[in-house]
């Protein structure tokens, strides 16, 4: 423990991570690093290797080959001292349906040897925190999905990690528990806390991380502050609003934009830049037409992840 | 590994087996059955009247022990054998693989369950053992020790499940792996042993001789005389065969019901005080029959430490005191099967470690960390 100094707050770093399968590559060589005190999305399509990389850092898989520190520690050689520090919490809930959340808090901050006692007030303190503490003393098998999911949530919390690993924690959850997941989430990162998020729902991700990496055949493709995405070249969906439908688009036509059919949300353009946008706003406005929106259609890290990956 | 972890990892398992199955319905059909055995056996044993038949304890324990342990054995495979890789198809496993407890934490938890579980069912025959007692004739050297051993025979079946879940992926594989396991040890060793023992079998040449009669009837016709007293005191050679049990008596040692048996220790001798009690109802003409002729636990004992004496080459009439010089040659059995079962209890233990460690270098074809 005399070099804890050393170590604290040392988030994640990896580089050059391969695991294989069998004869499946499954990771063959991502890089990720994760800093304390900021939330870094992990974004891929499914089979980019996300998860397997995740397993790795959680101190469950042996990687064929790479350098990985977690909280500071060598997760082959040293999983003890990473588990004290890492918090994990797997795409599949893992509860025990027959256990009140309490119970099954207590058990595992018993498990993370923190003693009954510690472990039971520390229960009660995270019950509070996800918003769950009328679930108490109810068993899991009565919660609703986004509950249990809150449980899961709170179980990787129960030893107050340094690194918190999430492997898609908000497939499946209604718009109000996501957005309290972004609120939690970015609440742990505001107190030091290096939370790694793995997910697909990139609106989400885009107003909670302050990094992405994006992952794609097994390797990393890229890793980006969010606010320095790489601009993409190619045409993106811009949708137009206008009081009058028809002069909208009308005088599209006439400007000669490549426009889509029109639709009940609006009329869709496609763009190239921010610059393209404003022209046309520009145009239209000339042109009399009453505009009254134009924004892009996803967001900035969607744009970057069609681009970057395959 | 830590105490502690163990008891953490035990607590929760026991609480969600408490939570999860029928128990009462179970136990207290487990008790039922039990309850009609020695409900049947007692009246098997009872006699017309009570004084016929003395020490009936020793039959009743004997049999009920036995009993429990065949049932037992049909009970307590279910109890482990899907403890690992039920937790991993329930994505629980990994869960607790990410705490600080170790493999051996998790493995000697769960073992700690699934064995207190078979406990719980050894200790509901009590009252039933308690009743077998009063019937008289059952040292409690013989109740302990058997109690001590089937524990630890509930024992090894209980490791040995375990590590069957935690080897194999699919729960209905370790499920039926663990009740074949369970038939290699009872029946499979006695047909091994038969079959084995069948192979051992020899043709072997006997030289005797008689002794000259000294008395032959005076009426005997002198033609017989002559030829009796020309084969008396000549060795003669015979030929037969026989199976060299001695060879492979071993092979039915880790049979459990073998171990319990042979471990149960014999009944005391008749005490001189006893012999005179008995010799002087006889001499009143009152006789009575005493179950200890039919002790179980004890012929099974006997009969498998037979097993293992060689043959006597030179079986030169018998005689009661060669009888019973031999049944003092009488070797024990049970420590090499018993030594045999826990061994066998402990390296399933230790494979349980080995595969629940992480971080996991190789996976079994099919197996998901989480």
């Amino acid at each position: 423990m005399t070099d804890t100094l050393e170590h604290a707050g040392s988030g994640i770093v990896a580089t050059g991570v391969r695991r294989a399968f069998g004869d499946v590559e499954a990771v063959r060589g991502i890089d990720l690093t994760a800093a304390p005190a900021e939330v870094t999305a992990l974004v891929g399509p499914n089979g980019a290797g996300k998860t397997t990389l995740l397993l790795v850092l959680a101190t469950l898989l042996v990687p064929d080959a790479g350098h990985v520190r977690v909280a500071g520690y060598d997760p082959v050689h040293e999983p003890d001292e990473v588990r004290a520090r890492m918090g994990w919490s797997p795409d599949v809930f893992g509860l025990y349906d027959n256990l009140t959340a309490t119970e099954y808090l207590t058990f595992v901050g018993e498990a993370y040897r923190l003693g009954r006692a510690r472990a039971r007030s520390r229960a009660a303190e995270l019950l509070e925190q996800i918003r769950l503490p009328e679930y108490a003393d109810r068993p899991v098998h009565t919660m609703s999905r986004g509950q249990k999911q809150r449980l899961g949530m709170a179980r990787a919390l129960v030893h107050d990690p340094e690194v918190l690993l999430l492997d898609e924690p908000a497939s499946g959850l209604d718009p109000r528990s996501r957005v309290e997941l972004r609120e939690l989430l970015r609440a742990l990162a505001r107190s030091g806390t290096a939370v790694v998020v793995s997910s697909h729902l990139l609106g989400d991700l885009e107003e909670l991380a302050d990094r992405v990496v994006f992952v794609d055949g097994g390797a990393t493709v890229g890793e980006h502050r969010l606010d320095q995405l790489p601009t993409s070249t190619a045409a993106r969906p811009w949708r137009l609003r206008a009081l009058d439908t028809d002069k909208l688009v009308k005088a599209l036509a006439r400007q000669g934009y490549d426009a889509d059919p029109p639709t009940p949300a609006g009329v869709d353009v496609w763009l190239v830049s921010d610059e393209a946008a404003a022209e046309l706003i520009a145009a239209l406005v000339r042109d009399g037409v009453p505009v009254v929106a134009c924004q892009p259609l996803g967001g900035a890290l969607e744009a970057a992840y069609l681009e970057l990956t395959t | 590994m830590t105490g502690s972890g163990i008891a953490t990892v035990a607590r929760q398992e026991f609480r969600l087996r408490i939570r999860a199955g029928r128990w009462r319905l179970l136990l207290a059909s487990w008790f039922g059955v039990l309850l009609l055995f020695t409900g049947l056996l007692r009246a098997a044993v009872g006699g017309y009247n009570d004084n016929d038949i003395t020490d009936k304890g020793v039959v009743l324990y004997g049999g009920l022990m036995l009993f429990v342990l065949g049932l037992a054995l049909l009970v307590v495979p279910a109890l482990a054998a899907q403890s690992v890789n039920g937790d991993r198809e329930r994505g629980t496993l990994a869960t607790l693989q990410v705490t600080r407890l170790t493999a051996a934490d998790i493995a000697l938890g769960k073992f700690a369950a699934a064995w207190g579980t078979a406990l719980v069912f050894l200790a509901l025959t009590l009252p039933l053992v308690a009743y077998a007692i009063t019937q008289k004739g059952v040292p409690l050297s013989r109740t302990l020790v058997v109690t001590l051993v089937l524990a630890a025979l509930l024992g090894t079946v209980c490791a040995v499940s375990l590590a069957l879940s935690a080897v194999l992926s699919r729960t209905t594989t370790s499920g039926v792996l663990a009740y074949l396991a369970v038939f290699a040890l009872t029946l499979g060793t006695l047909i091994t042993f038969g079959l084995v023992t069948a192979m051992t079998t020899e043709t072997y040449t006997q030289t005797y001789s008689n002794a000259c009669p000294t008395d032959l009837p005076a009426d005997l016709p002198d033609a017989q005389r002559a030829e009796i007293l020309a084969q008396c005191g000549q060795p003669q050679t015979s030929t037969s065969s026989r199976a060299r049990t001695d060879r492979t008596w071993w092979l039915l040692a880790p049979n459990p019901f073998v171990v319990l048996a042979d471990a149960a220790p014999r009944l005391p001798e008749e005490t001189a005080e006893q012999r005179r009690a008995r010799e002087e109802r006889e001499a009143r003409g009152e006789y009575q029959q005493s179950a200890r002729d039919l002790d179980p636990l004890g012929s099974i004992g006997n009969a498998v430490r037979d097993l293992r004496r060689p043959p006597a080459d030179d079986n030169t009439g018998g005689g009661t005191a060669v009888l019973s010089s031999r049944v003092e040659e009488r070797k024990p059995v049970w420590p090499y099967g018993l030594a045999f079962d826990v061994l066998l209890g402990a390296g399933a233990l230790l494979l349980t470690t080995r595969r629940l460690r992480t971080p996991a270098r190789n996976l079994p074809k099919g197996q998901r960390v989480a």
